[in-house]
């Protein structure tokens, strides 16, 4: 499991508070992505995993306590700090929240016209188009986002928050709406920004997700952060027994492979068993 | 009922500098706008478009049916006080600065106002207006300060374009009741034409362009999460309009005549 070589964390959240509506959604969270590593948390529904993901991105003013990027209290950014950090990071929504006004080109087009300014037209609509083409969409990027079905825009959403190579990749329920064969384009997307060392932060429900990448694991019940840890130690933790996704991943066993399994593994890739 | 009082009144107070910052928070990225490359210039042209070009032929229709009807009604009532010669001046201060400005803001109001908030209110609920903030874009930048500038130059342009149709209309009437050549009506027009109505007539549609920009944005972004605030949104971008431009209105000939 490849550990990250910076102390600072790359997002911390101290002591926050969010609500909204009225209704107290994050009571006091705190957590610390570190930076390099795929950290995933997992919750039931309502549970606060989405604000919890705005409100470390930035997107979501919380009502008490700080957040921090690279150990600069975020409600102090300057302007420039503030341009800096977006250029650094994407954020994948539930919903995909594309643009509905314009073209699915414009919309993943827009981090590069934004923070890549330099870039000639036809290159920008070239390396959308590349993107697009890895991730598993082959419509026209001349439609509009209404013109898609669900899965296809959260495609379009994916490849908007990685199309200029962000340091740090929020990613709301990237697999929700998605059929099996582009979860595993997304996978593979996801496979490559491991590699990579980016710093990614993904809240979802979807235990495959967590068992193939998360290097750190953690649990949000209530609006608070039961557990948050190594993916060994969180699964083998008593919170996590109480919730169905992860008791899944805990019946999988720990992913600490032993030289029997990788050969009993190749043996059934084989065919031998 | 005095604690209801009070929270009402607190929860005004707080709304009211809460719109104050977003004013002011316009005013300063306007000042931006134009030393910045970027994305926002389409914005912009479509807005001046929508507002200002779509706008011209009911604006057109508008000012000619009401210069035709002040035309019809101070040639039957002004010779009764033997004031025929006040019909120029009167209908230069009508068209000019009250009602070329204030009709004009009316039909933006109603046109573009409730489109901006509905729109506005429609991305926030999407989650759009995160998504402009999540690549870097400043929503106030970026979706703002287009609409803002574009209301107010279509505003403006719009107000003159009034101003002579209001008065070609007129001069259409005066051909049916007693024909005039045109070079006589318009020397006459011009002799009771001074600085000061055109100024006035532009101020007003400078301060009523300010007014329903700032108001429908507002109004836009006041959307929390439900469809339903949308079209209410809507409505209170009107209604506070239509409130806050007979107000300034009211402010503005003060000022000019006191």
């Amino acid at each position: 499991m490849p550990e990250s070589t910076i102390d600072v964390p790359a997002v911390e959240l101290r002591d926050v508070v969010a609500s909204s509506g009225g209704y107290e959604i994050l009571s006091a969270a705190s957590v610390a992505f570190p930076a390099g590593l795929f950290s995933v948390v997992m919750g039931a529904a309502g549970s606060g995993k989405s604000t919890l993901l705005k409100v470390a991105a930035g997107l979501v003013v919380a009502d008490s306590g700080a957040t921090f990027y690279q150990g600069r209290d975020m409600a102090h950014f300057s302007h420039k700090e503030e341009l800096a950090f977006r250029a650094a990071s994407g954020f994948v929504f539930q919903d995909a929240a594309l643009w509905a006004n314009t073209s699915i080109l414009n919309n993943v087009a827009m981090p590069l016209r934004v923070h890549k300014p330099w870039m000639g037209e036809s290159d920008v609509a070239e390396s959308v188009r590349l993107l697009l083409k890895q991730l598993g969409y082959d419509e026209s990027m001349g439609m509009r986002p209404a013109e898609l079905s669900s899965g296809e825009q959260k495609l379009v959403s994916i490849a908007r928050a990685v199309i200029h190579e962000p340091a740090v990749a929020f990613m709301d329920d990237p697999t929700s709406n998605l059929d099996e064969d582009a979860a595993e384009k997304v996978f593979e997307l996801l496979a490559r920004l491991k590699s990579r060392r980016c710093t990614v932060i993904v809240v979802a429900n979807n235990s495959e997700l967590a068992y193939r990448f998360a290097d750190r694991l953690g649990v949000i019940k209530a609006g608070k952060m039961a557990a948050f840890g190594p993916y060994d130690e969180t699964v083998g933790s008593a919170e996590a027994a109480l919730m169905t996704s992860l008791a899944r991943l805990r019946a999988r066993g720990s992913r600490k492979k032993t030289a029997q399994d990788e050969a009993g593994s190749e043996m059934s890739q084989r065919g031998d068993v | 009922m005095i604690t209801a009082l009070g929270r009402s009144a607190k929860l005004k107070a707080s709304s009211l500098l809460y719109g104050m910052g977003f004013f002011y928070n316009v005013l300063k990225e306007t000042a931006r706008f134009f030393r910045r490359s970027q994305v926002g210039y389409k914005v912009l042209i479509m807005q001046i478009l929508f507002t200002g070009y779509e706008a011209l032929a009911i604006n057109a229709v508008m000012a000619i049916a009401i210069g035709a009807a002040i035309n019809v009604i101070g040639s039957s009532l002004l010779p009764q006080f033997g004031q025929s010669q006040l019909m120029y001046t009167i209908l230069i201060i009508v068209i000019t600065r009250e009602l070329g400005p204030l009709l004009t803001a009316f039909v933006i109001t109603a046109r573009s106002g409730t489109a901006i908030a509905t729109e506005l209110g429609t991305m926030v609920v999407n989650h759009e207006i995160e998504a402009y903030l999540s690549v870097g874009l400043n929503p106030i930048s970026y979706l703002v300060v287009p609409r803002f500038i574009g209301v107010v130059v279509s505003m403006l342009v719009l107000t003159v374009y009034f101003n002579i149709f209001g008065l070609l209309g007129s001069f259409i009437v005066v051909q049916v009741i007693k024909p005039t050549p045109i070079l006589e009506y318009l020397t006459s027009l011009l002799s009771a034409l001074s600085v000061g109505d055109v100024v006035s007539g532009l101020v007003k549609a400078l301060v009523f362009g300010i007014v329903v920009s700032v108001v429908s944005t507002y109004q836009g972004f006041s959307v929390n999460r439900a469809s339903t605030e949308i079209p209410v949104a809507g409505i209170r971008a009107v209604g506070l309009s239509f409130i806050l431009i007979i107000v300034a209105d009211i402010i503005v000939t003060l000022m000019q005549y006191a």
